[in-house]
């Protein structure tokens, strides 16, 4: 039973493999022809942060004349972006840039890439750095945790208690946030205090529980920051639920989608997140400049053919501080 | 009944611990955030209820985690297609009993092992519903939080149809033929199947009875905020089971009441709301979780018998 199902998968799989080859005429499209051919892999297609991503490389694109390839998978899966990278390869495009799902699996295959005079860059999530010539660096974790920590001031009149929910205590990025948080904190804030910080093990409802528990214990609680995505929108429901919109603050780094409701019933006060469509469009930019040999290693800063200038800081182009969405904007933004 | 001294200690460490929050933390009692906080406990209720049906019987389900992020995303997409509630209720709960025959199947049907079959249905769900909603929140309709009654009213009521559920199970497992069934199965399948009992049958209807109260728990939780996070439930297996264990149903099977279930789930989950209110740092929190979890099964070992 289990082998006529295995051969039939296997091949499936060689079909599909198959399916994928790039016919010859179109490398020879994309290397005769003068025009760039940039492709932009995102870690999923469907998603609606790389949606947003696309629609920024898209517009860049147009602005600087070149052709825009988007391919991805459906769903997270580093396979079958290796897949799409040999594709690519196979093709013929100028440069990629890529999202990357496991950092050092996505390696050999952009190695290979660059081997066959292909340049490469990297956005939203990095590669192994000799396996790309930058990575345009969303946000920092200073200028996140900065971000986070002003925001708070701004909203409480820098004074009075809070507390942070985070994923895990242990997850690397929460340490990096949480330290830049705190040293923030000493630096400016001397009238605000961190009474407590809780893990909601990166789900919403535990996130909704912990918010709970935090109010009732601490009854002088001004703010509720939330350094992970689902617990925004889980500590505004506590939030509401305890009837504290008013009194409490609630501001964290998470998606516009998940709490625009929050946002407009006056509970969550201000979402951070880069502008996303930003992050494509600078990917696209630096991707076309690192072709064109206008981008070179070493530079300090990175002037687009639009006229912006961004910092460079060793082998990463900064997208700059983060945004904050809030009641007044965030019904411009649909990821 | 040799059980008894089992319930009596976690009932004592339960006590000590609320006292310890009377006298250093007393706003830990607070009307409004209690209620909250017990609303938000009573599914986990249900589904070790279920958890300790399916250990007296011998066997282990891991999986409860996962069926309870499903039913929870397909209840979630159901209410925003416009389903009545009632609606959206039966199908759920169709869909959990389904989830759970499913192992009951694999495990009493082919007979494998309980462990590998639900690890393996525990991975497919959790996995299939991150391939199909990308994490993807669902947004539920107005009105279906609280099922349209206010809040307070709406916790209340989740309350007390956790615990009257329980109370029947608690009654049933004790008192009628297929309750007793299931401990005669745990203890000795081989002698309970002389004794005129199908141990596969048995087996069977706790793992569906599982998904069923995973189900109900599920619909329990998502009324309780207007958006399903794909993520819920992940790690509520082991809630469930640690809750068991530390009520004293014996992982071998065939002992263990569902009174000292509760009594351990009060406990576990009393840990965490306990360290923020007397103000201890987080990292304490699974470090005296897994302490009681040891401890419950070191007694257990004391008493002369496997844990």
């Amino acid at each position: 039973m289990i082998k006529p199902v295995l051969s039939l998968f296997l091949a499936g799989l060689v079909l599909l493999a198959g399916c994928g080859r790039a016919p010859d005429s179109a490398r020879d499209a994309a290397g005769g022809g003068k025009r760039l051919t940039v492709a932009l892999l995102p870690k999923s297609k469907g998603n609606a942060y790389f949606i947003s991503c696309r629609a920024g490389a898209e517009k860049a694109a147009r602005a600087l004349g070149v052709d825009l390839l988007f391919d991805g998978p459906t769903d997270t899966d580093p396979a079958k972006q290796n897949e799409i990278i040999e594709n690519w390869i196979n093709l013929g495009v100028d440069v990629i840039a890529a999202a990357c799902e496991n950092r050092e699996g996505i390696s050999t295959a952009l190695r290979k890439a660059q081997a066959r005079g292909i340049k490469v860059i990297t956005y939203d999530a990095d590669a192994l750095p000799d396996a790309r010539a930058f990575f345009v660096n969303q946000a920092t974790p200073e200028g996140i945790g900065h971000t986070l920590m002003d925001e708070a001031a701004r909203l409480t009149n820098a004074e009075g208690e809070f507390a942070v929910i985070l994923s895990t205590l242990t997850a690397s990025n929460m340490q990096e946030w949480l330290k830049h948080i705190r040293a923030r904190l000493a630096e400016k804030y001397p009238r605000m205090k961190l009474v407590a910080v809780r893990p909601c093990d990166d789900q919403k409802d535990k996130a909704q529980t912990e918010a709970t528990t935090l109010l009732s214990a601490h009854p002088g609680l001004r703010l509720l920051m939330n350094i992970c995505s689902p617990a925004v929108p889980g500590a505004a429901e506590a939030v509401k639920q305890a009837g504290k919109a008013v009194r409490v603050k609630v501001i964290g780094l998470g998606l516009p989608s998940e709490n625009r409701r929050y946002v407009k019933d006056g509970v969550t006060d201000s979402v951070i997140l880069w502008k996303t469509e930003d992050l494509g469009a600078l990917a696209v930019e630096a991707a076309v400049a690192l072709a064109k040999g206008t981008l070179q290693p070493g530079a300090t800063s990175f002037r687009t053919a639009t006229g912006a200038t961004y910092e460079v800081k060793g082998d990463q182009i900064l997208l700059g501080q983060p945004f904050i969405f809030n009641r007044d904007n965030i019904d411009q933004f649909n990821f | 009944m040799k059980a008894w001294p089992r319930e009596l200690s976690v009932g004592l460490a339960l006590a000590a611990l609320l006292g310890a929050l009377a006298v250093f933390a007393p706003g830990f009692f607070a009307g409004p955030p209690l209620l909250s906080l017990a609303a938000r406990e009573a599914p986990v209720l249900l589904v070790a209820c279920g958890a300790a049906m399916v250990i007296v019987c011998r066997q282990i389900d891991i999986s409860s985690g996962s069926q309870f992020a499903v039913v929870s995303v397909a209840a979630g997409l159901l209410a925003a297609e416009g389903w009545p509630p009632a609606a959206v209720a039966a199908a759920a709960l169709v869909l959990g009993t389904t989830l759970g025959a499913l192992n009951g199947l694999l495990v009493a049907g082919l007979g494998l092992p309980s462990i590998v079959v639900t690890l393996a249905t525990m991975v497919t769900w959790r996995e299939g519903l991150r391939w199909w909603r990308q994490g993807a929140f669902v947004n539920l309709p107005d009105g279906l939080q609280w099922l349209g009654l206010d809040q307070t009213a709406g916790q209340w009521t989740l309350i007390a149809a956790a615990l009257g559920l329980f109370t029947l199970l608690a009654i049933a497992s004790r008192h009628l033929a297929a309750g007793r069934h299931l401990y005669a199965v745990g203890s000795d399948a081989e002698a309970a199947r002389l004794a005129g009992i199908r141990p596969a049958a048995v087996t069977f209807g706790a793992f569906t009875l599982a998904g069923a109260l995973t189900a109900l728990a599920a619909l329990m939780n998502v009324i309780q905020s207007p958006q399903v996070d794909p993520k819920s439930g992940t790690g509520l297996e082991l809630k469930a089971i640690a809750a068991v264990v530390v009520g004293g149903v014996a992982i071998a099977g065939g002992r263990g009441r569902l009174a000292g279930v509760l009594l351990g789930l009060l406990l576990l989950a009393t840990v965490a709301p306990a360290l923020t209110h007397l103000r201890i740092e987080a990292h304490w929190e699974k470090a005296i979780q897994g302490a009681i979890i040891l401890l419950a099964v070191a007694a257990e070992r004391a008493r002369g018998r496997p844990a």
